[in-house]
């Protein structure tokens, strides 16, 4: 893994390469406030938006705080985000403990009436789970979808985190025990989660990238604890990522309200033994 | 227990209880309380270990604990039982219905106004009251044959039946064939009735027959299968007198239940620890908007719905039982909020792996904080041993 950034604000972030035919997405977690932080991050997604064209946002759950009628749909998702939609970029989202669980079946959430879905794109599989309840039905799906998948990137999504050293809520051990097992087994390359209002990068465990971004739009400042698992955090600012995958490499960009780059870097495709 | 009855105040202050109840109360706590020392210390060997055994407790070993518990309500009912003679029975029936559904009522509102409606799901488990644990306070803090020991009891009776009803139409984990494995239940319970009429009276009979096929009949209908033995226990041959509530089997005793007892006390014994270890390990940051819509649901709830449903059935004049008034009503309700052993394990059969179980599992734990408050209450409002000689009750 090469890195350009420890943590700490950049005030010159090293571009996505932004390669011809890459996949290009960014991922959200936490973020449906209503409030102005999330507009403010919405703002830079789209800035970014205009140099860096992804056409795709993973949702990390905990979509919509507080209410959620049709209003609170269009203050606390559909206008923050209203050029990128408007842009045609699809969100695809996981749900988290505060969301409804009707959130399933909007539109613009794209999980077509599903807790936990799966779908490609170029060289990707993705897995959005729902970790709310991961009952044995899910645990079977999951399986069999990684163990079918031929695409050459795993990547798997959901709210809680297996790894986290954020003090307010930390690892969901309990959920590290029953599925990161499966993804060891069948060789998932990156996990991202929300829930603790912090960025954080973990160093990679048991040869797996984790992320956590669960500052879309809340943030809990000064939350994180100091551990070696970690390689990189932030907790001073409301944040999102910016990912690219071209070929066997990823690459990531950690970008805050204010447009500054807290963390980027480079990751290669881990090579499995059954490769 | 083959000790007589206290009849000495003094002595009354310390009920006797059954071998069974005893280990109840202090088994299922050690295991929790393992339970909590290890996930907090090191939470993966906590999980990898208990997952490897959940099924073996949970879903086969408890089996025999809610069969002892059945047995204790079969004998209490039956002619001769400390419950049979008991007439007003419709009145804490009706109060276990408001103290049931004012907690679940609570506890959907507390989850969301929290702001986690995804806790939602776990509403059933806010109905449950361990009625080992909450029958020891009531005997406590009532004297001996005070109406309130019996109205509390049948409250929790009535309580649990409501939620493991709730449990079995709302449990969605595993593979539902309601249907068919409804079916099968009956012909469990239909096999039963048949080895009854035949005389039938060694319980392995019931046991390897009806029992077998209840279970297996729960756990393919996606309902849980610990309590397959709950709708085969009524049949099996009884004594002709009760020897009291949660009071051990006398091992001269030769009819099918207190027999069942005496084989399987010791095997429950060891199940109850281990279902404490295996369901009360959640990590103290596990104090989330669950746990605190669990405890208000409990605490306020459970007394609050007894109150309204007593108050509007003496307005349609049903009436209150002898010596408990509404003093008495509210520090029953507040006993009723005990949750701990069936409110764990309603969680564990609703709620999936993960921080919701974690959250609830910890509110249902910090209910048994009721058993203070209700002493504080009878205390303060002068009820039970609390009350003044000339009024005791």
């Amino acid at each position: 893994m090469a890195l350009y950034a420890a943590a700490g604000p950049q005030a010159q972030a090293p571009p996505l390469p932004n390669r011809p035919n890459s996949l290009k997405f960014a991922a959200i977690g936490d973020n449906g406030t209503g409030d102005t932080p999330q507009y403010e991050v919405g703002a830079q997604m789209a800035k970014l938006h205009a140099s860096f064209p992804f056409d795709l946002v993973i949702m990390l759950g905990d979509n919509m705080y507080g209410g959620q009628s049709p209003s609170d749909y269009v203050k606390k998702f559909e206008r923050p985000y209203a050029p990128l939609l408007a842009a045609g970029v699809k969100f695809q989202a996981s749900i988290g403990n505060h969301d409804q669980p009707a959130q399933v079946s909007y539109n613009l959430y794209n999980m077509n009436g599903q807790r936990y879905y799966s779908y490609a794109r170029n060289n990707v599989r993705f897995f959005a789970l729902d970790s709310n309840r991961m009952d044995p039905k899910q645990v079977e799906w999951l399986e069999a979808g990684l163990k079918s998948a031929t695409e050459d990137w795993k990547i798997c999504y959901f709210h809680h985190p297996l790894y986290s050293n954020a003090e307010r809520h930390g690892a969901a051990v309990d959920l590290r025990v029953k599925i990161e097992p499966l993804f060891v087994k069948y060789g998932v390359n990156v996990v991202f989660s929300g829930h603790d209002h912090v960025y954080e990068r973990l160093k990679p465990q048991k040869g797996i990238y984790y992320f956590v971004s669960g500052s879309g739009g809340q943030l809990r400042k000064g939350n994180m604890g100091s551990s070696e698992q970690t390689a990189a955090s932030y907790d001073r600012d409301q944040s999102f990522m910016a990912v690219e995958v071209a070929g066997n490499q990823m690459f990531f960009q950690t970008i805050t309200r204010t447009g500054a780059t807290v963390d980027a870097g480079e990751i290669n495709r881990q090579t499995r033994t059954s490769e | 227990m083959s000790n007589p009855p206290v009849s000495s105040p003094r002595r009354g202050a310390l009920p006797r209880l059954s071998q069974f109840a005893l280990d109840h109360l202090l088994l299922l706590p050690l295991g929790a309380a393992i339970a909590l020392a290890w996930v907090n210390f090191s939470a993966e060997s906590y999980y990898t270990f208990t997952y490897r055994i959940s099924f073996a407790v949970n879903d086969v070993a408890m089996v025999f604990f809610f069969a002892l518990m059945t047995k204790e309500v079969v004998e209490a009912t039956a002619p001769g039982g400390e419950l049979h003679s008991w007439r007003r029975v419709l009145l804490p029936v009706v109060a276990a219905v408001g103290a049931t559904t004012v907690s679940a009522l609570v506890y959907v509102w507390a989850v969301n106004r929290l702001e986690e409606p995804m806790l939602v799901v776990g509403w059933p488990v806010a109905l449950s009251t361990d009625i080992g644990v909450s029958y020891l306070v009531a005997r406590l803090i009532f004297r001996r044959h005070s109406s309130a020991i019996p109205f509390l009891l049948l409250l929790a009776i009535a309580s649990d039946v409501l939620g493991f009803i709730m449990l079995a139409v709302f449990d969605q984990v595993g593979d539902a064939h309601v249907v068919a494995g409804s079916i099968v239940v009956g012909v469990a319970i239909l096999l039963a009735y048949g080895l009854r009429r035949a005389g039938v009276k060694t319980f392995w009979l019931y046991l390897i027959g009806p029992g077998a096929v209840s279970w297996w009949g729960l756990f393919w209908s996606g309902m849980h299968p610990a309590l397959a033995l709950v709708p085969i226990m009524p049949f099996l041959p009884h004594g002709r007198r009760d020897p009291g509530f949660l009071v051990d089997a006398q091992p001269t005793a030769h009819d099918a239940l207190s027999q069942f007892e005496i084989w399987w006390r010791y095997p429950a014994h060891v199940t109850l620890f281990f279902f404490g270890l295996v369901n009360a390990g959640v990590p103290l940051h596990a104090l989330e908007p669950g746990t605190w819509g669990m405890l208000i649901a409990a605490l306020v709830g459970k007394p609050l719905g007894v109150l309204l449903a007593a108050g509007a059935a003496v307005a349609v004049g049903l009436h209150l039982p002898r010596h408990v008034g509404w003093r008495e009503l509210f520090v029953i309700g507040l006993t009723a909020a005990i949750g701990f052993s069936i409110g764990l394990f309603m969680t564990t059969a609703l709620l999936t792996v993960g921080q919701l179980r974690s959250e609830t599992s910890m509110g249902v734990l910090l209910t048994l904080v009721a058993a203070p408050l209700a002493f504080i209450a009878a205390k303060l409002l002068r009820v039970g041993r609390f009350a003044p000689a000339a009024s005791a009750r």
